[in-house]
């Protein structure tokens, strides 16, 4: 296996799923960020948003606040210090496979 | 994937800007700003000062109580209208190093050019020649100040609209500096002693620079306006139902 391919191999696969990337991605520019606003962004059924959440937060990449605005309820989502530094080396680790190298 | 990546980090930065709330917001500030300064009249040598100060005064009032009223207004609206369409977004505190970061490339990217520019004009010209086309010089540089400041903007926060603004800003400090050149500029003695500039002039060329002023805020204003309304009607269009999380 080619050095490369290793790298590949070493990638985040929880933050690597695509719907889960943009998750993280999009919760990594604001401080929290509600469901509603997670599923439009996404375009992810609820569900689905749902599900992909769940598993960002069992790897303890995502924190979960449950409030009420008025009689509605309302979630927020927040990456944790875990998660923010995960992504970014998600993205340093990525950006380094497209480095070509001189033989 | 990492265009999308990259576009994903924008919206999150660029989400206040989703309805065109804060360009109505801060449009209808700026027309306030600009009405006040068209409407403070002209002062003589002997009045000049007190009507500064009066100026000053009205329009640091003008700011505060504006943008006081500005963000009741917005924390109302969004609470009612653009949360229960597109959801709730906290925005990320700046940090001291990153407010140090944005003033040096404020710095960097915008004083430093128009330093230059201003030490070349005052080496080709005289120093009276510079302040007695004060009102032709100061609307443009001004309008291209603005202008790479939404490019900036708009760049971070992933608005092209931003871009739009940018050239609108642009040609209208051109315009207001070509109106001015076209109407004429006061009469202004080009040589005089060091220390003995004749108030009157002085007088005049701040006035005019002030009209000037006044009139770039003011289009300024109504542009971020109109800005705003064509987002917020594009964004009801787009998000016409509000939604309830546990629907």
């Amino acid at each position: 296996m080619s050095g490369s391919l290793q790298d590949l191999s070493g990638l985040d696969r929880v933050i690597h799923e695509p719907a889960r990337l943009l998750l993280v991605a999009l919760l990594s520019s604001v401080e929290s960020a509600d469901f509603l606003f997670l599923l439009k962004e996404s375009s992810l059924s609820r569900g689905n948003l749902s599900v992909h959440l769940s598993r960002l937060e069992e790897a303890g990449y995502v924190q979960t606040e449950k409030t009420f605005r008025g009689k509605i309820p309302h979630t927020e989502y927040r990456l944790t210090p875990n998660g923010r530094s995960a992504f970014n080396r998600y993205r340093k680790n990525l950006g380094a496979l497209f480095v070509s190298k001189k033989v | 994937m990492n265009v999308q990546i990259d576009s994903a980090l924008k919206r999150g930065r660029g989400y206040w800007f989703v309805d065109g709330f804060i360009e109505m917001a801060g449009g209808g500030l700026l027309s306030l700003l600009g009405a006040i300064l068209l409407l403070s009249g002209k002062a003589s040598v002997s009045t000049f000062p007190d009507w500064f100060l009066s100026v000053a005064g009205e329009i640091v009032l003008a700011k505060l109580l504006g943008i006081l009223a500005a963000i009741l207004i917005l924390w109302w609206l969004k609470d009612h209208f653009t949360y229960p369409r597109t959801g709730f977004v906290r925005t990320r505190r700046v940090s001291g190093r990153q407010v140090l970061i944005i003033l040096r490339n404020a710095i960097l990217f915008l004083l430093v050019p128009m330093l230059g520019l201003l030490s070349a004009s005052l080496i080709i010209t005289s120093g009276n020649g510079v302040l007695a086309a004060m009102p032709e010089w100061f609307p443009v540089a001004l309008g291209v100040v603005w202008a790479a400041l939404y490019v900036l903007g708009g760049e971070w926060l992933g608005l092209r609209r931003f871009r739009w603004l940018a050239a609108l800003m642009l040609l209208t400090g051109i315009a207001v500096g070509l109106g001015q050149s076209v109407i004429g500029l006061p009469a202004f003695p080009l040589h005089v002693q060091a220390g003995t500039l004749p108030q009157q002039p002085v007088l005049a060329i701040i006035d005019r620079t002030l009209i000037n002023l006044a009139l770039l805020i003011l289009i300024s204003g109504v542009i971020l306006i109109s800005s705003g309304l064509v987002t917020f009607l594009r964004y009801r269009k787009a998000n016409p139902v509000p939604y309830a999380e546990g629907s």
